[in-house]
C-alpha cells in the first residue's frame, strides 16, 4: 500500500464531510435533540395539558367531594417554576423529584364536578352520555353505593385508551377510598401515611479511586448515553461509508480513481477519512458532555433539581470509548464498504445493509441483562464476541470496570477479527467497484472472495 | 525511439470466455494510435489491463521500455469509457484531487488549473460544485483532469462517445498537440471514421484477437492498391471466379473488387472483359470502414489474423 495515495483519498473524504453544512448541523442538532427529548416533554406537559373534564356521580355520598379536592389544581401547580422550587411540599426527603412532578401533573390535569345522584340512575347515565357525546364532558365516573366494599368504580368516556389519565384517576380514587376505610376502622390517616413512608436507598459506586456517592440513575444514564452514542455513530458512519462507495461506483468516478490508486489504497483512504470525520464529531460531543458534567457547570444550571445526580466521566472511560469506536468502525465499515461495492444503488444494497444492522442491534437486546449483571457469564461471553465487543464492552466498562484480562481479550479478538474483515471486504470491494449491471448472487460474492 | 507503451501477447479470460486473446501493440512517441474493433471485441478489457485495473492472465505490459511499475501510471492520463466526477466537490477541488492522485503538488497545480479552465472557458465555474455544471461542462472538466498532470501518454477509452461537437473539437486539438510534442495517445473507438481521420497507427481487434495492425497509411496503400470500382452488366456472379480477384462485393450497378495481393488491375481487366460487359473500372482507396469489415470477416473465416503484419514496430 502506498500511504501517500491513501492519504490523498482520506483527505478528500474528510474534507468533503467536514466542509459540508450537514455535518455541522448534525453535530450541533443531535445533542440539542437529545436534550430536547429529555427536557421538553416535561415542560410541555406543564404548559399544554388541557384539563380532563370529569363529572363524578357519587352514590356513597362520601368519596365524591374528597376526590374533587384531591384532583383540584394546587395553586402553584401550573407554573413551571414549581420545578425549581425544590422541596417546598411536605415530607422532605421522602418525595423525590419524580413524585413531585407527578403530583403537579395530576393536579394540572383535571376539572372535576360532583353531580348529585339523581333518583333515576338510568336517566342520569343517559344524560351524562349525551353530554360526553356533545363534548361538554370528557368522561364521567360512577361511584356505586357499595363502592367502598366492592372496590369497583365505573369510568365512561368516548375514548378509553387514555390509560395514563385513567391510572391517575384510579390512584386518586384508591387514596380517597383508603382514607375512608382507615377512618372507618378508627385509624388516623395522617399517622398511617407517616408510618408507611418509603425507604430511600442511596447508592455508592466502589472504584479504585475510592467510593463516591453517585445516584443509580446517574451511572445508568452515563452507560446508556455512551452505549447509544456509540451505536448511533457506528450505524450512521457505516451507512456513510456504504453510500460513499455506491456514489463513487454509480457516478463512475471510481474508474478514474483506480487507475492511480489501488482498490485497497482507496478503501483504506476512504475508511481513514470518514473515521477522522466521525472522530471530529465525537470530539465535539464528548467535549460537550464532559463540559456539562463538570461540577461548576452543573451547579450553574438552574433547571437541574438539586437531587438529580450528574454522572462523572473519567479520562479512562473516554479512551476506551474512542478505542472501541475505532474497532467498531473498522469492523462494520469494511463490511458496509464491501456491500456498497457489490451493488449498483442504495436500494439494492439496503437489504444487505439491514442484515449487518442486526449485528449492531443485537447488543441492544443484551442491554438490560448487562446493565443488571455485568459479570454474568452471558454478559462476559457476549461482550467477547467481536461483532458485539465494541458496544457491550463499552457498556460493561461504563457500569463497572471488568477484569483486565476480559478487556484485553475483547480488544485482541476484535482487532484480529477486524483485520480479517478488512482482508475479506477488500477482496469483494476490488472486484465489486468495477462490476456494473446485475446484482451479484451469493455464489458470485463467494467467488470474488476466493479468486479476486 | 523507446516506445511509450507496449503490450506483449496479453490475455484475459472470464471463465470460458476469452475477452482478450493475445493482443500485442506498440505506441511510439509522437503518434496517435487507434485501438479499433466492434463492441465487445476486448478494447476496454485491453485498456484496463494497460491501466493495471485488471491483471492479465498472461503476457506483459511495458511502459517506457521496461516492465510496468505501478508508479508509471502516474505519468499516464486515463479517461475511462464510463467516467464521472464527484458531484459535491467544487471544480477546483476536484481537479486538485485528481492532480494529487497523480503525484502533483497542490501549489504547483493551481496556476495550471487556472490556465486550463481559461482555455476551456470555464474560469467562472472554478468555485462551483460539479453538480451545477452542464453535461458538456463536466466533460470538459474530465478532459482537464486527464491532462492536468502533464502525462507523457494519454489512454482514452471511447473518448468521443457522448461528446458535443465543441468538446470533440477540443479533444482533437489535444490529440494533435500530443503528437506534435512527441508525446503519444492511445484511444479506442468503434467509429472508424474518427480513427480514419486521427490515427497514425491502428490496431484492429475482433473477438479478443488482433486482426490487423500497423501504420494506417501503409495499410490503406496496401488495401487501396488492390481495390477497384467496377461498373458492369452481365452475369456479375462470375466476378468472384475471375483469376486474380480475391473478393467481389456486389453493388447496385456493379461491384467493388478486391484483387489478390500479387494481381494488378492491368492484368485482371482483360479477364473481366471476357466475363462481363465493363462500363467503368478504376482504382479506389478504401475507407477504413471497409478494411475493418473485410479484416474482421477474413479473420472469422480463417479463425485468426488475416496474415497482415500483426505486430508492426
Amino acid at each position: 500500500m502506498r500511504v501517500r495515495q491513501a492519504f490523498v483519498v482520506a483527505q478528500r473524504e474528510y474534507l468533503a464531510r467536514v466542509k459540508s453544512l450537514g455535518f455541522w448541523l448534525a453535530t450541533i442538532v443531535l445533542p440539542l435533540f437529545l436534550a430536547a427529548i429529555g427536557i421538553l416533554p416535561t415542560l410541555f406537559l406543564f404548559k399544554s395539558v388541557s384539563a380532563h373534564r370529569v363529572a363524578v356521580v357519587d352514590r356513597t355520598g362520601e368519596l365524591g367531594a374528597e376526590l374533587a379536592t384531591r384532583l383540584a389544581p394546587a395553586p402553584e401547580a401550573a407554573a413551571p417554576a414549581a420545578l425549581t422550587a425544590g422541596k417546598a411540599e411536605a415530607e422532605p426527603g421522602t418525595e423525590g423529584f419524580e413524585q413531585q412532578l407527578e403530583r403537579q401533573l395530576e393536579a394540572a390535569r383535571f376539572e372535576v364536578t360532583v353531580e348529585p345522584a339523581a333518583a333515576d340512575p338510568e336517566a342520569q347515565q343517559a344524560e351524562l352520555n349525551r353530554r360526553v357525546l356533545e363534548g361538554e364532558l370528557d368522561a364521567w365516573i360512577w361511584i356505586a353505593g357499595d363502592a367502598l366494599e366492592s372496590s369497583r368504580v365505573e369510568y365512561h368516556a368516548a375514548s378509553v385508551s387514555n390509560f395514563i389519565t385513567q391510572d391517575r384517576l384510579q390512584d386518586a380514587l384508591t387514596a380517597v377510598a383508603r382514607e375512608h376505610r382507615y377512618r372507618n376502622a378508627g385509624l388516623d390517616p395522617e399517622q398511617i401515611r407517616e408510618l408507611a413512608r418509603r425507604v430511600r436507598m442511596t447508592t455508592f459506586r466502589i472504584t479504585e479511586e475510592g467510593g463516591e456517592e453517585e445516584g443509580a440513575e446517574a451511572g445508568l444514564i452515563l452507560a446508556y448515553a455512551l452505549f447509544f452514542l456509540l451505536y448511533m455513530v457506528l450505524v450512521f458512519y457505516g451507512q456513510q461509508v456504504m453510500n460513499g462507495v455506491i456514489e463513487e461506483k454509480s457516478s463512475r468516478i471510481v474508474e478514474v480513481v483506480v487507475s492511480t490508486v489501488r482498490p485497497f489504497e482507496l478503501l483504506m483512504g476512504k475508511l481513514l477519512g470518514i473515521c477522522c470525520a466521525a472522530l471530529t464529531q465525537l470530539a465535539v460531543w464528548l467535549g460537550t458532555m464532559v463540559a456539562f458534567t463538570l461540577p461548576g457547570v452543573v451547579s450553574a444550571m438552574a433547571w437541574i433539581p438539586e437531587d438529580v445526580d450528574v454522572p462523572s466521566i473519567s479520562a479512562g472511560l473516554i479512551v476506551h470509548f474512542v478505542l472501541l469506536f475505532l474497532l467498531g468502525f473498522f469492523v462494520f465499515s469494511t463490511v458496509y464498504a464491501a456491500i456498497g461495492s457489490a451493488f449498483n444503488n442504495v436500494q439494492e444494497a439496503q437489504q444487505w445493509a439491514g442484515f449487518i444492522v442486526i449485528f449492531l442491534v443485537a447488543p441492544v437486546l443484551f442491554f438490560w441483562m448487562v446493565i443488571n449483571d455485568p459479570d454474568s457469564t452471558v454478559s462476559v461471553v457476549a461482550s467477547l464476541i467481536p461483532f458485539f465487543t465494541p458496544l457491550l464492552m463499552m457498556l460493561r466498562i461504563a457500569i463497572k470496570t471488568p477484569p483486565f484480562w476480559q478487556v484485553a481479550l475483547g480488544y485482541l479478538l476484535t482487532t484480529a477479527f477486524t483485520l480479517g474483515m478488512i482482508w475479506l471486504s477488500a477482496r469483494v470491494y476490488r472486484t465489486g467497484i468495477l462490476m456494473y449491471g446485475k446484482k451479484p448472487t451469493l455464489k458470485e460474492l463467494w467467488r470474488w472472495m476466493r479468486y479476486a | 525511439m523507446t516506445p511509450l507503451l507496449e503490450l506483449d501477447a496479453v490475455r484475459k479470460s472470464y471463465g470460458d470466455f476469452r475477452a482478450v486473446d493475445g493482443v500485442s501493440l506498440t505506441v511510439e512517441p509522437g503518434s496517435i494510435c487507434g485501438l479499433l474493433g466492434p463492441n465487445g471485441a476486448g478494447k476496454t478489457t485491453s485498456i484496463r489491463m494497460i491501466m493495471d485495473i485488471i491483471a492479465p492472465d498472461a503476457g506483459e505490459v511495458r511502459f517506457f521500455g521496461r516492465p510496468r511499475q505501478r508508479d508509471d501510471l502516474l505519468r499516464v492520463g486515463y479517461l475511462p469509457e464510463e467516467r464521472g466526477l464527484y458531484r459535491k466537490m467544487t471544480v477546483t477541488d476536484h481537479l486538485v484531487f485528481l492532480g494529487r492522485l497523480h503525484g502533483a503538488k497542490k501549489r504547483r497545480m493551481v496556476p495550471a488549473i487556472e490556465e486550463w479552465l481559461d482555455k476551456v472557458e470555464l474560469s467562472e465555474w472554478a468555485g462551483k460544485k460539479v453538480e451545477e455544471l452542464s453535461k458538456g461542462m463536466q466533460q470538459k472538466i474530465q478532459l482537464v483532469g486527464t491532462v492536468l498532470h502533464k502525462p507523457d501518454l494519454l489512454v482514452l477509452d471511447e473518448p468521443f462517445s457522448g461528446l458535443d461537437p465543441i468538446n470533440q473539437g477540443l479533444f482533437k486539438d489535444l490529440l494533435a498537440e500530443y503528437r506534435r510534442d512527441g508525446r503519444a495517445v492511445l484511444f479506442s473507438t468503434h467509429i472508424m471514421e474518427q480513427a480514419d481521420k486521427l490515427c497514425d497507427r491502428i490496431c484492429l481487434i475482433s473477438r479478443g484477437r488482433v486482426v490487423l495492425a500497423g501504420e494506417l497509411k501503409a495499410i490503406k496503400r496496401r488495401f487501396g492498391g488492390n481495390s477497384y470500382r467496377l461498373v458492369a452488366s452481365g452475369n456479375l456472379d462470375r466476378l468472384a471466379a475471375v483469376p486474380g480477384v480475391a473478393r467481389a462485393i456486389a453493388q447496385d450497378d456493379g461491384a467493388r473488387l478486391l484483387l489478390e495481393d500479387d494481381a494488378s488491375g492491368a492484368e485482371v481487366l482483360p479477364r473481366l472483359l471476357e466475363a462481363v460487359t465493363v462500363h467503368e473500372f478504376r482504382s479506389e482507396e478504401p475507407e477504413l470502414e471497409e478494411i475493418f469489415i473485410q479484416a474482421v470477416g477474413d479473420s472469422e473465416r480463417t479463425g485468426g489474423a488475416a496474415g497482415e503484419e500483426r505486430h508492426a514496430r
